[in-house]
Protein backbone atom coordinates (compact mmCIF):
# COMPACT_ATOMS: atom_id res chain seq x y z
CA UNK A 1 0.00 0.00 0.00
CA UNK A 2 2.92 2.33 0.83
CA UNK A 3 4.42 1.77 -2.61
CA UNK A 4 1.13 2.71 -4.28
CA UNK A 5 0.90 5.87 -2.17
CA UNK A 6 4.49 6.84 -2.97
CA UNK A 7 3.97 6.21 -6.69
CA UNK A 8 0.84 8.38 -6.61
CA UNK A 9 2.74 11.18 -4.89
CA UNK A 10 5.59 10.97 -7.43
CA UNK A 11 3.14 11.05 -10.36
CA UNK A 12 1.31 14.06 -8.88
CA UNK A 13 4.60 15.85 -8.25
CA UNK A 14 5.79 15.13 -11.82
CA UNK A 15 2.50 16.48 -13.22
CA UNK A 16 2.81 19.70 -11.20
CA UNK A 17 6.49 20.08 -12.24
CA UNK A 18 5.50 19.55 -15.88
CA UNK A 19 2.77 22.20 -15.74
CA UNK A 20 5.16 24.59 -13.98
CA UNK A 21 7.74 23.96 -16.71
CA UNK A 22 5.16 24.76 -19.40
CA UNK A 23 4.25 28.00 -17.60
CA UNK A 24 7.92 29.05 -17.33
CA UNK A 25 8.53 28.18 -21.00
CA UNK A 26 5.49 30.22 -22.04
CA UNK A 27 6.57 33.21 -19.96
CA UNK A 28 10.16 33.16 -21.20
CA UNK A 29 9.12 32.75 -24.85
CA UNK A 30 6.65 35.63 -24.94
CA UNK A 31 7.73 38.22 -27.47
CA UNK A 32 8.35 41.68 -26.10
CA UNK A 33 8.29 44.66 -28.48
CA UNK A 34 11.81 45.77 -29.41
CA UNK A 35 13.12 49.08 -28.10
CA UNK A 36 14.26 51.99 -30.23
CA UNK A 37 18.07 51.94 -30.11
CA UNK A 38 18.09 48.17 -29.63
CA UNK A 39 18.80 45.55 -32.28
CA UNK A 40 16.15 45.04 -34.94
CA UNK A 41 14.66 41.54 -34.54
CA UNK A 42 16.21 39.17 -37.08
CA UNK A 43 14.17 37.34 -39.70
CA UNK A 44 14.58 35.37 -42.86
CA UNK A 45 11.55 34.74 -45.02
CA UNK A 46 10.32 33.81 -48.50
CA UNK A 47 10.00 36.66 -50.95
CA UNK A 48 6.59 37.45 -52.36
CA UNK A 49 7.74 39.51 -55.35
CA UNK A 50 10.21 36.93 -56.66
CA UNK A 51 11.53 33.52 -55.65
CA UNK A 52 14.08 32.92 -52.94
CA UNK A 53 14.37 34.25 -49.43
CA UNK A 54 15.52 37.48 -47.85
CA UNK A 55 17.54 37.57 -44.64
CA UNK A 56 17.56 40.87 -42.75
CA UNK A 57 21.12 40.12 -41.63
CA UNK A 58 22.25 40.28 -45.26
CA UNK A 59 21.31 43.98 -45.29
CA UNK A 60 23.67 44.89 -42.44
CA UNK A 61 25.56 48.02 -43.44
CA UNK A 62 22.53 49.49 -45.22
CA UNK A 63 19.79 51.71 -43.78
CA UNK A 64 16.46 49.84 -43.95
CA UNK A 65 12.84 51.00 -44.03
CA UNK A 66 10.66 48.08 -42.93
CA UNK A 67 6.98 48.39 -43.80
CA UNK A 68 4.35 45.91 -42.55
CA UNK A 69 1.31 45.76 -44.80
CA UNK A 70 -1.43 43.50 -46.19
CA UNK A 71 -3.49 43.49 -49.37
CA UNK A 72 -6.75 43.46 -47.33
CA UNK A 73 -5.68 46.60 -45.42
CA UNK A 74 -7.31 49.80 -46.67
CA UNK A 75 -4.73 52.31 -45.35
CA UNK A 76 -1.94 50.19 -46.90
CA UNK A 77 -3.37 50.99 -50.34
CA UNK A 78 -3.27 54.67 -49.45
CA UNK A 79 0.42 54.65 -48.54
CA UNK A 80 1.68 52.33 -51.31
CA UNK A 81 2.37 55.16 -53.75
CA UNK A 82 4.18 57.27 -51.12
CA UNK A 83 6.42 54.35 -50.17
CA UNK A 84 7.28 53.51 -53.77
CA UNK A 85 8.11 57.16 -54.51
CA UNK A 86 10.30 57.34 -51.38
CA UNK A 87 12.07 54.10 -52.37
CA UNK A 88 12.86 55.50 -55.81
CA UNK A 89 14.09 58.70 -54.18
CA UNK A 90 16.32 57.15 -51.51
CA UNK A 91 17.66 53.97 -53.11
CA UNK A 92 20.52 55.94 -54.72
CA UNK A 93 21.64 56.77 -51.14
CA UNK A 94 21.77 53.07 -50.30
CA UNK A 95 18.48 52.92 -48.37
CA UNK A 96 16.70 49.55 -48.66
CA UNK A 97 12.93 49.37 -48.45
CA UNK A 98 11.49 46.01 -47.37
CA UNK A 99 7.79 45.18 -47.35
CA UNK A 100 6.52 42.55 -44.92
CA UNK A 101 3.25 41.03 -46.11
CA UNK A 102 1.27 40.32 -42.93
CA UNK A 103 -1.34 37.52 -42.61
CA UNK A 104 -2.09 37.63 -46.31
CA UNK A 105 -2.90 35.30 -49.19
CA UNK A 106 0.21 35.32 -51.38
CA UNK A 107 -1.79 35.59 -54.63
CA UNK A 108 -3.57 38.68 -53.31
CA UNK A 109 -0.24 40.17 -52.21
CA UNK A 110 1.26 39.70 -55.70
CA UNK A 111 -1.74 41.38 -57.30
CA UNK A 112 -1.37 44.27 -54.82
CA UNK A 113 2.32 44.68 -55.68
CA UNK A 114 1.58 44.65 -59.41
CA UNK A 115 -1.39 47.01 -59.09
CA UNK A 116 0.58 49.57 -57.05
CA UNK A 117 3.78 49.05 -59.04
CA UNK A 118 5.83 48.26 -55.95
CA UNK A 119 9.40 47.48 -56.96
CA UNK A 120 11.18 47.05 -53.61
CA UNK A 121 11.52 43.54 -52.09
CA UNK A 122 8.63 42.11 -50.10
CA UNK A 123 8.72 39.08 -47.81
CA UNK A 124 5.93 36.81 -46.68
CA UNK A 125 4.74 36.80 -43.07
CA UNK A 126 1.64 34.65 -43.34
CA UNK A 127 1.90 33.32 -39.78
CA UNK A 128 2.62 36.79 -38.35
CA UNK A 129 5.85 35.61 -36.71
CA UNK A 130 7.95 38.57 -37.94
CA UNK A 131 5.20 41.00 -36.92
CA UNK A 132 5.11 39.42 -33.43
CA UNK A 133 8.86 39.98 -33.03
CA UNK A 134 8.40 43.66 -33.84
CA UNK A 135 5.29 44.01 -31.67
CA UNK A 136 3.10 44.93 -34.64
CA UNK A 137 -0.55 45.01 -33.58
CA UNK A 138 -2.12 46.32 -36.78
CA UNK A 139 -1.03 47.23 -40.29
CA UNK A 140 0.38 49.42 -41.68
CA UNK A 141 3.39 49.96 -39.41
CA UNK A 142 6.83 51.17 -40.45
CA UNK A 143 10.20 50.76 -38.72
CA UNK A 144 13.60 52.27 -39.48
CA UNK A 145 16.86 50.35 -39.07
CA UNK A 146 20.33 51.92 -39.23
CA UNK A 147 23.51 50.51 -40.79
CA UNK A 148 24.41 48.76 -37.51
CA UNK A 149 21.09 46.91 -37.48
CA UNK A 150 19.54 49.01 -34.69
CA UNK A 151 16.00 50.36 -34.64
CA UNK A 152 16.08 54.14 -34.94
CA UNK A 153 13.66 57.04 -35.23
CA UNK A 154 10.10 56.50 -34.11
CA UNK A 155 8.16 53.65 -35.59
CA UNK A 156 5.10 54.81 -37.48
CA UNK A 157 1.71 53.31 -36.67
CA UNK A 158 -0.74 53.93 -39.48
CA UNK A 159 -0.14 55.23 -42.95
CA UNK A 160 3.09 57.08 -43.71
CA UNK A 161 1.19 59.16 -46.28
CA UNK A 162 -0.33 61.08 -43.34
CA UNK A 163 2.89 61.21 -41.28
CA UNK A 164 5.42 62.37 -43.84
CA UNK A 165 7.50 64.38 -41.36
CA UNK A 166 7.91 61.41 -39.02
CA UNK A 167 8.73 59.27 -42.06
CA UNK A 168 11.46 61.67 -43.24
CA UNK A 169 12.91 61.84 -39.71
CA UNK A 170 12.97 58.05 -39.64
CA UNK A 171 14.75 57.75 -42.99
CA UNK A 172 17.32 60.38 -41.90
CA UNK A 173 17.89 58.56 -38.60
CA UNK A 174 18.45 55.32 -40.53
CA UNK A 175 20.88 57.12 -42.83
CA UNK A 176 22.65 58.49 -39.75
CA UNK A 177 22.30 62.08 -40.90
CA UNK B 1 -21.20 49.30 -77.94
CA UNK B 2 -20.72 45.90 -79.54
CA UNK B 3 -17.07 45.87 -78.46
CA UNK B 4 -18.09 46.66 -74.89
CA UNK B 5 -20.60 43.79 -74.91
CA UNK B 6 -17.97 41.38 -76.19
CA UNK B 7 -15.54 42.51 -73.48
CA UNK B 8 -18.13 41.96 -70.72
CA UNK B 9 -18.98 38.53 -72.15
CA UNK B 10 -15.29 37.58 -72.29
CA UNK B 11 -14.77 38.70 -68.70
CA UNK B 12 -17.82 36.71 -67.58
CA UNK B 13 -16.53 33.62 -69.35
CA UNK B 14 -13.09 34.00 -67.77
CA UNK B 15 -14.63 34.43 -64.31
CA UNK B 16 -17.06 31.57 -64.82
CA UNK B 17 -14.28 29.29 -66.06
CA UNK B 18 -13.00 27.94 -62.75
CA UNK B 19 -16.55 27.43 -61.37
CA UNK B 20 -17.63 25.58 -64.46
CA UNK B 21 -14.55 23.37 -64.18
CA UNK B 22 -15.95 21.79 -61.01
CA UNK B 23 -19.42 20.32 -61.43
CA UNK B 24 -19.40 18.47 -58.10
CA UNK B 25 -17.50 20.50 -55.48
CA UNK B 26 -15.80 18.25 -52.91
CA UNK B 27 -16.42 20.52 -49.96
CA UNK B 28 -18.15 23.80 -49.12
CA UNK B 29 -17.26 27.12 -47.56
CA UNK B 30 -19.80 26.44 -44.78
CA UNK B 31 -18.04 23.19 -43.90
CA UNK B 32 -14.65 24.87 -43.70
CA UNK B 33 -15.50 28.18 -42.06
CA UNK B 34 -15.69 26.66 -38.58
CA UNK B 35 -12.36 24.87 -38.98
CA UNK B 36 -10.23 27.78 -40.16
CA UNK B 37 -9.06 30.62 -37.96
CA UNK B 38 -8.98 34.29 -38.83
CA UNK B 39 -5.29 35.11 -38.16
CA UNK B 40 -5.90 38.70 -37.12
CA UNK B 41 -8.90 38.22 -34.81
CA UNK B 42 -8.20 34.70 -33.43
CA UNK B 43 -11.73 33.42 -33.98
CA UNK B 44 -12.96 31.01 -36.62
CA UNK B 45 -13.90 32.50 -40.00
CA UNK B 46 -17.63 32.02 -39.39
CA UNK B 47 -17.39 34.29 -36.33
CA UNK B 48 -15.23 36.94 -37.94
CA UNK B 49 -16.13 39.94 -40.02
CA UNK B 50 -12.59 41.19 -40.57
CA UNK B 51 -11.07 42.03 -43.94
CA UNK B 52 -8.42 39.32 -43.54
CA UNK B 53 -11.10 36.69 -42.84
CA UNK B 54 -13.06 37.81 -45.88
CA UNK B 55 -9.98 37.45 -48.13
CA UNK B 56 -9.35 33.95 -46.79
CA UNK B 57 -13.00 33.03 -47.49
CA UNK B 58 -12.59 34.26 -51.07
CA UNK B 59 -9.41 32.18 -51.40
CA UNK B 60 -11.21 29.08 -50.05
CA UNK B 61 -14.14 29.61 -52.43
CA UNK B 62 -11.76 29.84 -55.39
CA UNK B 63 -10.12 26.57 -54.35
CA UNK B 64 -13.54 24.92 -53.92
CA UNK B 65 -14.47 26.14 -57.41
CA UNK B 66 -11.29 24.52 -58.67
CA UNK B 67 -12.48 21.17 -57.20
CA UNK B 68 -9.89 21.11 -54.40
CA UNK B 69 -10.60 18.77 -51.51
CA UNK B 70 -10.87 19.89 -47.88
CA UNK B 71 -7.42 18.51 -47.08
CA UNK B 72 -5.88 20.20 -50.13
CA UNK B 73 -7.37 23.55 -49.15
CA UNK B 74 -6.16 23.14 -45.58
CA UNK B 75 -2.67 22.25 -46.82
CA UNK B 76 -2.64 25.39 -49.00
CA UNK B 77 -3.69 27.53 -46.05
CA UNK B 78 -1.07 25.98 -43.75
CA UNK B 79 1.60 26.60 -46.40
CA UNK B 80 0.53 30.25 -46.57
CA UNK B 81 -0.32 31.06 -42.94
CA UNK B 82 1.31 28.33 -40.86
CA UNK B 83 -0.34 25.62 -38.75
CA UNK B 84 -2.00 28.24 -36.53
CA UNK B 85 -4.60 28.82 -39.28
CA UNK B 86 -6.28 25.52 -38.36
CA UNK B 87 -8.81 25.69 -35.52
CA UNK B 88 -7.86 22.18 -34.39
CA UNK B 89 -4.43 20.54 -34.66
CA UNK B 90 -4.03 17.78 -37.28
CA UNK B 91 -4.64 14.21 -36.02
CA UNK B 92 -1.19 12.96 -36.91
CA UNK B 93 2.41 13.07 -35.71
CA UNK B 94 3.26 15.16 -32.67
CA UNK B 95 -0.05 17.08 -32.95
CA UNK B 96 -1.87 13.85 -32.07
CA UNK B 97 -0.77 14.48 -28.48
CA UNK B 98 -3.13 17.47 -28.31
CA UNK B 99 -6.03 15.04 -28.88
CA UNK B 100 -4.88 12.21 -26.60
CA UNK B 101 -3.46 14.14 -23.63
CA UNK B 102 -6.80 15.58 -22.41
CA UNK B 103 -8.44 12.14 -22.74
CA UNK B 104 -5.50 10.58 -20.85
CA UNK B 105 -5.87 13.25 -18.16
CA UNK B 106 -9.59 12.52 -17.74
CA UNK B 107 -8.97 8.75 -17.51
CA UNK B 108 -6.12 9.25 -15.03
CA UNK B 109 -8.28 11.59 -12.93
CA UNK B 110 -11.18 9.08 -12.92
CA UNK B 111 -8.82 6.28 -11.85
CA UNK B 112 -7.38 8.49 -9.07
CA UNK B 113 -10.87 9.41 -7.79
CA UNK B 114 -12.02 5.75 -7.91
CA UNK B 115 -8.90 4.65 -6.05
CA UNK B 116 -9.38 7.37 -3.42
CA UNK B 117 -13.03 6.37 -2.86
CA UNK B 118 -12.07 2.71 -2.58
CA UNK B 119 -9.35 3.48 -0.01
CA UNK B 120 -11.63 5.77 1.98
CA UNK B 121 -14.41 3.15 2.16
CA UNK B 122 -11.96 0.44 3.25
CA UNK B 123 -10.32 2.61 5.94
CA UNK B 124 -13.71 3.56 7.41
CA UNK B 125 -15.00 -0.02 7.74
CA UNK B 126 -18.64 -1.12 7.74
CA UNK B 127 -19.38 -1.35 11.55
CA UNK B 128 -17.35 1.51 12.82
CA UNK B 129 -19.16 3.40 15.65
CA UNK B 130 -20.01 7.01 14.97
CA UNK B 131 -17.33 9.45 16.11
CA UNK B 132 -17.52 10.59 19.77
CA UNK B 133 -18.74 14.12 20.44
CA UNK B 134 -15.61 14.94 22.44
CA UNK B 135 -17.69 16.18 25.42
CA UNK B 136 -17.31 14.77 28.91
CA UNK B 137 -20.19 12.91 30.55
CA UNK B 138 -21.25 15.81 32.79
CA UNK B 139 -21.42 18.32 29.88
CA UNK B 140 -23.37 15.83 27.77
CA UNK B 141 -25.87 15.30 30.63
CA UNK B 142 -26.36 19.06 30.99
CA UNK B 143 -26.75 19.51 27.23
CA UNK B 144 -29.43 16.75 27.16
CA UNK B 145 -31.25 18.50 30.02
CA UNK B 146 -31.18 21.82 28.16
CA UNK B 147 -32.45 20.24 24.95
CA UNK B 148 -35.22 18.45 26.91
CA UNK B 149 -36.28 21.76 28.44
CA UNK B 150 -36.41 23.36 24.99
CA UNK B 151 -38.71 20.60 23.79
Amino acid sequence: MRTVKLTGQIVALAAVAGLLGLLVWRLTHQSTPPKIGGPAPAFSSKRVDTGGTLDLASLRGKPVVLNFWASWCGPCKGEAKTLEQAWRQYKSQGVMFIGVDYHDVTGDARRFLAHHDITYPTVQDGSGMIADRYGVSAVPETYFIDRQGRLVGEHIKGTVAHQKDAFLRGVKAALGS
Amino acid sequence: MILRGVAVLAAALVLAGPAAACVNPRTSLNALEGEIMCPTCHTTLDQSDSAAAHRIEVFIQHRIDACATESQIKADLVANFGAGILAAPPRKGFDLLAWWLPLGGVILGAVAVAFGVWRWSRARGPDEPPPASGLDAETERRLDELLARLD
